[in-house]
């Protein structure tokens, strides 16, 4: 208590003093040029300066005329195709400007490293779904003109170095004949899905009416059974295979698409609880157990 | 073949786009690095021998590739093919051009041609088979994707082919296409040591014979890709014959005149031709250019002008070297008659639209008319197209004069009244004025078009669109006056400009910055002090072009890069777009949250491809046309 006394009468002196020297002119200098005493009404704006100022402008690129639009959507088109090719390959790993070498060295390499845990680390129902990724292309699925390869790239295109060189080695019997067969159904497929990937198109659709095209899709599909049935021949219409893509159709303006592959799965639902059996019950599913390797899902 | 940066980038994240990670690592180490054999790329790019081979053979079968094989060891080097990389971007504007003018079935073939690369036409004939059978089973109408065929036969497909090859969009794969063209040029100029001159080349007359030789031998390998095309026009009648029948109806060719198409080698490999696929841009462009200036119409006229002047033109820009030496009878411009156009035009036009309605009295008939036989001189006149270029063509053409007038007058008519030939050379007439000159009158009812000087004033407008953009109206002010006075000093330059010193540096250092405007330092003496140095203002622009070309390119590698970083984003979304119980209802199958946002990645990712596709447009005009 003291101590604050004195430390307090310390300062009040010296103040004191300082007051005293200044009465004369400085003080009235002071109280007069502090901008609250000149103007009492001014109201301080505490706010920092502005580093960048407003632009003026921001020039807008025009909208796109018609012709913008279709050449963008036939290039996307083309990409998309594209990237259906067998000769795609979906796998990437981090920028492709910057080449350093780790980026490359662990490029379609299914190491630790390079899997992420969070989507990948634990097998999910909807990966059954997903697309399997290349990681090399698939050329061994249609033929060259080998001519015009240099002669060390031809075992390649034979697809002795590709994914799929193990089965091939297996079953030597493929002649070029029976491939260019093989190629030309599965190229055509990728141009099939024109309307069906482009995404404009997609979005197109999407926004506008729904219902209209299944509605002609079931007339028509009507119209084909009655003709059907008049040949006699109904038994044939709805095949296992098509089956699937004649409900799915239908159900789908029910927004209930899923309802059927529900039921595979009340087979087994004894053993739900156990996650493990969970997935290995399905493996008889050849498109998830083989990961789409034999070119069944990409086309 | 240095290639920049920028380029190189964009190259390879094109390829990356479109081809995936894989050949575009291959690719970008073969842009660092120059040409390598498959064991260095391998060691350059870190990625094992498999995958390089791999790599390379996507690449190749896509023509991104030059490689030469070593006689000895049976090693091949390759090496990128840069401009064919580049003109994958040009695919949509191809595709669209294609739709326009030869309807969807040949838009269909030239997207798939795309699609496969290098293709045997027996492959794409099967290919086409297969699928036409796929359509046509029994099976087809329960496919719930059914394809509309937009082939519906091979003879469809192989008439199509032909009209393709005739306009040579496509050619013909042959064993030289792979070498790059220093390469072949090395060749071609042993092959001539060899041959002409066992003993070496001496005196100036044998080293012209020389160079004449080379061009010849260069010509010859470049002819060699042809073939198809030479071969369909010596059994030409039919196709002929059938253009006859038809006109210029492209979308509704009869099924029996098909048959009537030579059917086709099918042993050959095809691929397409960008150079001339390049020049069919190039006449769109200039069409739009005179659509936006003066009018449709005459936008019209102008396009099959275009068509007919280009038929056989192979590529928009001469090479240096097979085409200075040509023989003196093809060096001439092709020209057209009034009337070989006006029996193309259609008669469905009303080719009075579009054209002034002065009395003829208030036009100097003879100043309207006049003839020039001759192109202008090479040196363009960019410097001083504003205020002297009307003087520069007076003096240049002065001695046309007498030919002039000698035109009928045709009384006062008014347009209605005109005679349909007449209506056309007015809108001829028209496109011969003026500045950019799309058309020359060159003889009496002839005319002709002068690319080289044409481009290049489009090139100079674009370039002074763009400084007015990005330094204003000051700065293009700026320019001009640089352009004609030469290189100044801040002194003069700011008398001439009536300027204030402070406005004036500060615009100069903004255009400087910008690349637009340059300065060149002159010592005063030895030391060569810069506080007493002059310092001369001057505007150099072939340096600005390869500055705003650079600039396309990096603007759009960025595009790619946002794209990217997008994709990244929105990688959920995307992947479960991308899921094949989801893929063609994603509105259904998709919570309303991630269907918006997979919707507006899409929109985003339309308005940036277009975004790249309109920088292409500058970047055509500025290095291509």
């Amino acid at each position: 208590m003291s101590g604050r006394g004195a430390r307090g009468g310390r300062g009040g002196r010296g103040g004191g003093g300082g007051f005293g020297g200044g009465r004369g002119g400085r003080r009235a200098v002071a109280a007069n040029s502090v901008p609250w005493q000149m103007d009492p009404t001014i109201a301080l704006d505490g706010k920092p300066s502005e580093l960048f100022p407003p632009y003026k402008a921001i020039p807008k690129a025009p909208l796109l005329l018609k012709k913008d639009d279709r050449q963008v959507s036939f290039f996307l088109s083309f990409r998309e195709q594209g990237h259906d090719s067998p000769l795609y390959t979906q796998s990437r790993t981090w920028a492709t400007t910057e080449l350093t070498s780790t980026s490359s060295s662990l490029f379609g390499s299914s190491a630790k490293a390079t899997i992420d845990i969070f989507e990948d680390g634990v097998p999910s129902y909807s990966h059954k779904f997903q697309q399997k990724e290349r990681t090399l292309p698939d050329l061994a699925s249609r033929p060259f003109a080998k001519e015009f390869f240099p002669g060390e790239l031809h075992s390649t295109l034979d697809g002795l170095d590709g994914p799929s060189a193990k089965r091939r080695k297996i079953t030597p019997g493929t002649t070029t004949q029976a491939k260019t067969i093989a190629l030309s159904s599965a190229e055509y497929k990728s141009a099939e899905d024109i309307f069906g990937l482009n995404p404009s198109s997609a979005v197109s659709a999407a926004a506008t009416q729904e219902g209209e095209p299944n509605y002609k899709r079931a007339l028509q599909l009507l119209e084909m059974v009655e003709k059907k049935a008049e040949d006699g021949e109904d038994a044939g219409i709805l095949t296992d295979d098509d089956e699937d893509d004649w409900v799915k159709n239908n159900e789908d303006e029910d927004g209930n698409p899923v309802a059927e592959e529900d039921d595979d799965f009340e087979e087994d639902s004894g053993d739900d609880y156990n996650a493990e059996q969970y997935f290995d019950g399905n493996q008889d599913d050849d498109e998830y157990d083989e990961g789409g390797d034999d070119g069944g899902d990409y086309y | 073949m240095a290639v920049i940066k920028e380029k190189a980038e964009f190259c390879t994240l094109l390829v990356d786009e479109l081809y995936g990670q894989l050949p575009a690592r291959v690719y970008a180490t073969l842009f660092q690095r120059g040409k390598l054999s498959i064991r260095l790329i391998s060691q350059f790019s870190k990625l094992n021998a498999r995958q390089v081979k791999n790599g390379l053979c996507v690449l190749q079968q896509h023509n991104l590739l030059f490689y030469t094989v070593d006689a000895n060891s049976g090693e091949a080097e390759y090496s990128v093919n840069h401009d064919y990389a580049y003109n994958l971007v040009r695919t949509g504007k191809i595709l669209e051009m294609v739709d326009n003018s030869y309807g969807p079935a040949g838009r269909d073939v030239m997207q798939n041609l795309l699609l496969l690369g290098q293709t045997r036409i027996s492959d794409l004939v099967a290919a086409y088979q297969a699928k036409i059978n796929l359509a046509n089973s029994d099976d087809a109408w329960l496919n719930d994707k059914k394809p509309e065929l937009v082939i519906k036969s091979k003879a469809q497909l192989n008439s199509v082919l032909c009209r393709l090859i005739e306009a040579e969009l496509i050619d013909v794969v042959h064993s030289k296409t792979f070498q790059s063209a220093h390469e072949i040029e090395k060749q071609v100029h042993k092959e001539v040591m060899d041959f002409y001159f066992p003993n070496g080349i001496k005196g100036t007359k044998a080293k012209v014979e020389f160079e004449q030789k080379v061009a010849e031998g260069l010509r010859k390998v470049r002819e060699e890709s042809k073939t198809l095309k030479r071969k369909l026009a010596q059994n030409g009648g039919a196709s002929k014959r059938r253009k006859l029948a038809v006109g210029n109806e492209t979308n509704g060719v009869p099924e029996e005149e098909e048959d009537l198409d030579p059917a086709l080698d099918p042993r050959q490999v095809i691929r397409i031709n960008y150079e001339k696929c390049i020049v069919e841009l190039r006449s769109r462009r200039l069409v739009q250019y005179v659509n936006e200036t003066l009018g449709e119409t005459t936008g019209y006229v102008y396009g099959q002008l275009l068509k007919q002047l280009t038929k056989n033109t192979p590529r928009c820009r001469p090479d240096p070297l097979m085409d200075t030496l040509t023989p003196e009878g093809e060096k001439e411009t092709p020209s057209v008659t009034t009337n070989e156009i006006l029996d193309k035009v259609k008669t469905s036009i009303d080719l009075t639209l579009g054209i002034g309605k002065i009395p003829s009295k208030a036009i100097s008939k003879s100043a309207a008319e006049r003839l020039t036989p001759f192109a202008p001189k090479d040196k363009i006149p960019f410097m001083n197209q504003d205020d002297s270029d009307d003087d520069e063509e007076d003096g240049d053409y002065s001695d046309s004069d007498e030919e002039m007038d000698t035109k009928k007058e045709n009384g006062d008519a008014s347009v209605a009244r005109m005679s349909r030939p007449e209506q056309l050379r007015q809108h001829l007439l028209l496109l011969a004025e003026g500045h950019p000159g799309f058309v020359r009158h060159c003889g009496e009812d002839e005319w002709t078009i002068d690319f080289k000087p044409l481009m290049e004033n489009l090139r100079a407008t674009e370039l002074d669109s763009i400084i007015e953009q990005t330094s204003g109206r000051q700065g293009l002010r700026l320019t001009r006056i640089l352009r004609t006075k030469g290189k100044l000093g801040e002194q003069a330059l700011q008398s001439l400009s009536l300027m204030r010193k402070v406005d004036l540096q500060q615009k100069m250092l903004e255009m400087r910055l910008a690349g637009f405007a340059h300065t060149q330092e002159v010592p005063r003496d030895n030391k060569a002090d810069p506080k007493k140095s002059i310092f001369l203002w001057y505007c150099d622009t072939e340096q600005a072009y390869s500055g705003l070309i650079a600039k396309c390119y990096a603007t759009m590698v960025h595009c790619l890069q946002v794209l990217e970083v997008r994709r990244q984003k929105e990688k959920d979304v995307l992947s479960l777009a991308k899921r094949t119980n989801v893929k063609g209802k994603e509105k259904d199958m998709m919570r309303d949250e991630s269907y918006a946002r997979f919707a507006k990645f899409l929109k985003d990712e339309k308005l940036l491809m277009a975004e790249i596709m309109r920088i292409d447009d500058t970047l055509a005009l500025l290095q291509d046309f």
